[in-house]
């Protein structure tokens, strides 16, 4: 855009617009570092209590209880790597094939998936339930990953599909030509070149399965199988103590951390997979 | 050959997407509670009958309705804030736009307890402040007319940052020369965005409004950790009484008809979204 | 129908390539309308024609990266019409190059054989053969972005030298580079192309590439092999009109007689006559260092003319040429009238 008249008024402007926008994105995490570092009462008094009262008993709570915190960060990385592996065996053939054919089924296959991915998906649990039960799948981590991944495939072959249809084709005809079978062409050529497309898909899924609420809460029964998202909702509908918020807030740390760290570390990737998404969608 | 390379994936699609909505046709026309021993017991319309003269579903989806027209709009408006902001190109914008996706990245469950504390009457830090403002503390999470405010801006404070994510992404897509066309020609950056920025977003407007439209119509999350759909039901939500219907009260049949119920509504609401863009681009 | 063997005119050959009745319909449209080629091993033939007369449509055919509608392709003796193109060992340069570009040059070489399951030490004979060969040893651990236009075509062209192919194809290889690197990089492809004894199909737009390069011409327009004849021939006797338009630069000059036939003459044949001959007055001139272009102006309209000598604008004089120049063509069907 044109720059201001006035620079100088203009990017002060700038500057406290954007520390707004931290604030506005930070603060109501920062505050729950904060709490979670404070004792009970300390918390009741308000800001009159800000001097002593640091403490790290809600997280020797949260931690110590039966079942302890981490066992929820370990099971839900445990269904999010196998949801993301599966989704992207699954997701990668079909947008290859995909990409590479055009008309009717091109067009009803992409339409399909493109109102997959905006239904709200909560609405299938019940029927996703019932056929749990009856495979005997329920209390069941690992089987979690198949609706997770029919939930993820929309998005990821919407994306993916975009990914090949980058690619040069005559890199591809080139390949054929030295006798390259399919699988070969792409774990050595598609693959590598598409790597970055591969990754943001792969992050959005985990972070999908990590965020995945209804599914997780009517599948999974038993506390220490349980991962992070319905085990806060039990943590909400259960406390000892009878100023809940100090533990409460450990646990939104402990359980906020993980996905933290993921952000800023794959912050690149994240951002581009939810570009690139945008564009194409 | 191609054929089998989408076949398992349309499957597995075929049986997480299309098998629930047949299966919940199935189930609306039986009775399946604890009345009926749990086993299935074909009933025709009854279930339907019963939606139509429940208030309490009526009334959720108004609540629903509600909640996500506001919240869809305030998160248009932040964003494009934001995505203004994050347009132009200075130093440290790249992990400010990261920062600003914190929010999204959280599960909403996990933060929904966050936002317990930080609502709570009298002690949590935004009724603190109110009373160092002098002002008196508000019930946020215990009063029926404020819960659903709770709701609303423990959701745009989520997603936000995906709107202002996409409609960058719009923007970013504008080139640079018509603004600079613009400026020649006398136009001041206010006009420039409403002459050339907004038009040029419609599509992604279009795509953020649809998409985040149907995920809050079908809230859960939020509204089953932050107030449980209450204080009295006043922030319950189509998905949470489907769900109470088939968990709680162990009534199958019906929950599978609410649920349905929700998904015609929600085809409803994006026809109407269809036509609108439709008629307005025929008036246009 | 597909696959097919149309009975060939003469004996089959027992190696080099050829097409026989080749057809191609796209969208509608007749882009190869039964091409019959044959390809001598070691034989250069340069596929010249406008874009979109199909004949990047022949080498994808040939390569199997697409199918034809109608006719057959032998190889080495072999129906390959039919044949999955992996295994049709036919190796090709395309306009891009199509170098993977996460490879170093070493890498892009080899990947192939390693597939195959050549041994390393194998591998590394053969890729210091051709990287040799083309004066590519100082670049062997570069990626394809750290190289000239030049040196890329270099690796492509190594690349399918390396697969000891039985057909070598070439899309338009020079389009990528510029006019000065063009002619310096001619007279070496042609060592190169020349020196196998595979048969090569070499496909360009630019007629002295093709002059340049090939042992044999083939002309296509409108999905129709005009003619397919050594450059020579192709100057001296172009067998339609089509032909004689597209060999020689500046074109052709076409004058209608008004008895159903029209007479050819190149610009470089006319020549000032004192009697007889053409009267024209010249309107135009393009110096071009070692002779001029001009533009004249006759009772058949404008026409081109080639001269060493000095001839200044708006003279007015009379041309002629000698008759073992003329060339005769029906006016109707553009056909070669032999006097």
């Amino acid at each position: 855009m044109s720059s201001q008249p006035c620079h100088r008024s203009g990017s002060r402007l700038r500057i406290s617009l954007v520390i707004l926008l931290l604030l506005w994105s930070l603060a109501p995490m920062l505050w729950q570092l904060y709490s979670s570092l404070r004792t009970p009462e300390s918390l009741l008094a308000g800001l009159a209590g800000l001097g002593g009262g640091w403490t790290l008993i809600n997280y020797t709570a949260v931690l110590q209880a039966n079942p302890p915190f981490w066992r929820y960060l370990l099971n839900s990385s445990v269904v999010g790597a196998l949801s993301t592996l599966l989704t992207l065996a699954l997701a990668i053939p079909c947008a290859y094939s995909l990409s590479r054919r055009g008309g009717l089924l091109k067009v009803v296959v992409g339409g399909g998936l493109l109102a997959a991915a905006v239904f709200p998906y909560v609405l299938l649990f019940l029927a996703l339930l019932q056929v749990a039960r009856q495979l005997g799948l329920a209390n069941n981590l690992l089987a979690l990953c198949l609706p997770y991944a029919g939930l993820s495939l929309p998005l990821a072959v919407l994306l993916l599909q975009a990914a090949f249809a980058d690619m040069p084709v005559e890199l591809e005809e080139n390949a054929i030509l030295e006798r390259f079978t399919l699988w070969q062409r792409l774990r050595w050529i598609l693959l590598p070149l598409m790597a970055p497309s591969v990754v943001s898909t792969g992050l959005l899924v985990f972070l999908f399965s990590w965020n995945e609420f209804p599914i997780a809460l009517t599948w999974l029964s038993r506390s220490e199988l349980q991962t992070l998202a319905p085990a806060m909702a039990r943590i909400a509908g259960s406390s000892v103590f009878t100023v809940p918020f100090g533990p409460f807030a450990a646990a939104t740390v402990l359980g906020s951390l993980p996905l933290l760290a993921l952000l800023l570390i794959f912050q690149r990737q994240i951002v581009a997979g939810l570009t690139q998404g945008a564009i194409k969608g | 050959m191609s054929i089998l390379l989408m076949a398992p994936a349309l499957l597995l699609l075929l049986a997480v997407f299309l098998w629930p909505i047949v299966h919940y046709a199935w189930l609306s026309l039986q009775a399946q509670s604890v009345f009926t021993g749990l086993k299935p017991v074909p009933v025709g319309l009854a279930n339907w009958e019963r939606l139509l003269g429940d208030g309490r579903f009526w009334q959720d989806a108004v609540q629903t309705l509600r909640f996500a027209l506001v919240s869809v709009g305030l998160e248009l408006l932040l964003g494009l804030a934001i995505a203004l902001l994050l347009h132009q190109s200075w130093r440290g914008r790249g992990l400010v736009r990261s920062l600003t996706l914190l929010p999204w990245a959280l599960p909403t469950t996990v933060m929904a307890l966050g936002w317990r504390w930080i609502l709570n009457d009298p002690n949590g830090p935004i009724n603190g402040f109110l009373e160092l403002l002098g002002l008196p503390s508000l019930p946020f999470l215990a009063s029926t007319q404020l819960a659903w405010l709770a709701v609303v801006l423990a959701d745009t404070w989520k997603t936000t940052p995906f709107v202002a994510l996409l409609l960058l992404a719009g923007m970013q897509m504008i080139p640079a020369d018509l603004y600079e066309a613009f400026a020649l020609e006398g136009g001041r950056p206010m006009q420039g965005l409403l002459r050339i920025t907004l038009p040029l977003l419609r599509p992604y407007i279009f795509i953020a409004l649809v998409f985040r439209l149907a995920q809050a119509l079908g809230v859960f999350d939020l509204v089953t950790v932050l107030t449980g759909g209450g204080p009295a039901s006043s922030t319950e939500s189509l998905a949470l009484y489907a769900y109470l219907n088939a968990m709680r009260f162990l009534d199958f049949g019906y929950s599978a008809t609410l649920m349905l119920g929700t998904f015609v509504l929600l085809l409803a609401a994006a026809l109407a979204l269809v036509l609108a863009q439709r008629w307005r681009r025929a008036s246009a | 129908m597909k696959g097919t063997i149309a009975p060939g005119p003469g004996p089959t050959q027992n190696t080099g390539l050829r097409l026989a009745q080749l057809s191609r319909r796209i969208g509608g449209r007749m882009v190869l309308a039964g091409i019959d080629l044959a390809v001598k091993p070691g034989e250069c033939v340069a596929l010249l024609g406008p874009s979109g007369c199909g004949k990047s449509t022949i080498l994808r055919l040939i390569a199997g990266l697409d199918s034809p509608d109608g006719g057959s392709i032998l190889l080495a003796g072999r129906d390959i019409t039919a044949l999955a193109p992996g295994r049709r060992e036919v190796a090709m340069v395309f306009q891009s190059y199509a170098l993977y570009p996460h490879l170093s040059v070493e890498r892009n070489l080899s990947l192939g054989m390693e597939l195959r399951g050549v041994s390393r030490q194998r591998r590394q004979q053969e890729a210091d053969r051709v990287l040799d060969m083309l004066q590519l040893g100082n670049f062997r651990d570069r990626k394809p972005s750290e190289l000239s236009g030049g040196q890329r075509q270099r690796v492509a062209l190594a690349r399918a030298l390396l697969r000891r192919p039985q057909v070598f194809l070439l899309d338009e290889p020079m389009s990528n580079l510029d006019a000065q690197l063009r002619e310096e990089l001619r007279p070496q492809l042609r060592e190169i192309l020349c020196a196998g004894e595979a048969p090569v199909v070499y496909v360009t737009h630019d007629q002295q590439e093709a002059m340049g390069v090939a042992d044999r011409i083939g002309v296509l327009q409108g999905g129709i092999l005009q003619q397919c004849g050594t450059p020579q021939e192709l100057y001296n006797s172009p067998a339609n009109v089509v032909v004689a338009s597209f060999i020689g630069r500046p074109q052709i000059n076409l004058l209608e007689l008004g008895d159903g036939s029209l007479v050819g003459i190149r610009p470089e044949h006319l020549h000032p006559v004192k009697e007889g001959g053409l009267p024209v007055r010249v309107l135009n001139r393009e110096w071009h260092g070692a002779n001029q272009q001009l533009t004249v102006s006759s009772r058949h309209g404008q026409l081109r003319w080639t001269t060493g000598a000095a001839q200044p604008i708006n003279d007015q004089l009379r041309l002629g040429w000698q008759a073992e120049h003329e060339h005769r063509f029906d006016q109707a069907t553009g056909q070669r009238r032999n006097a």
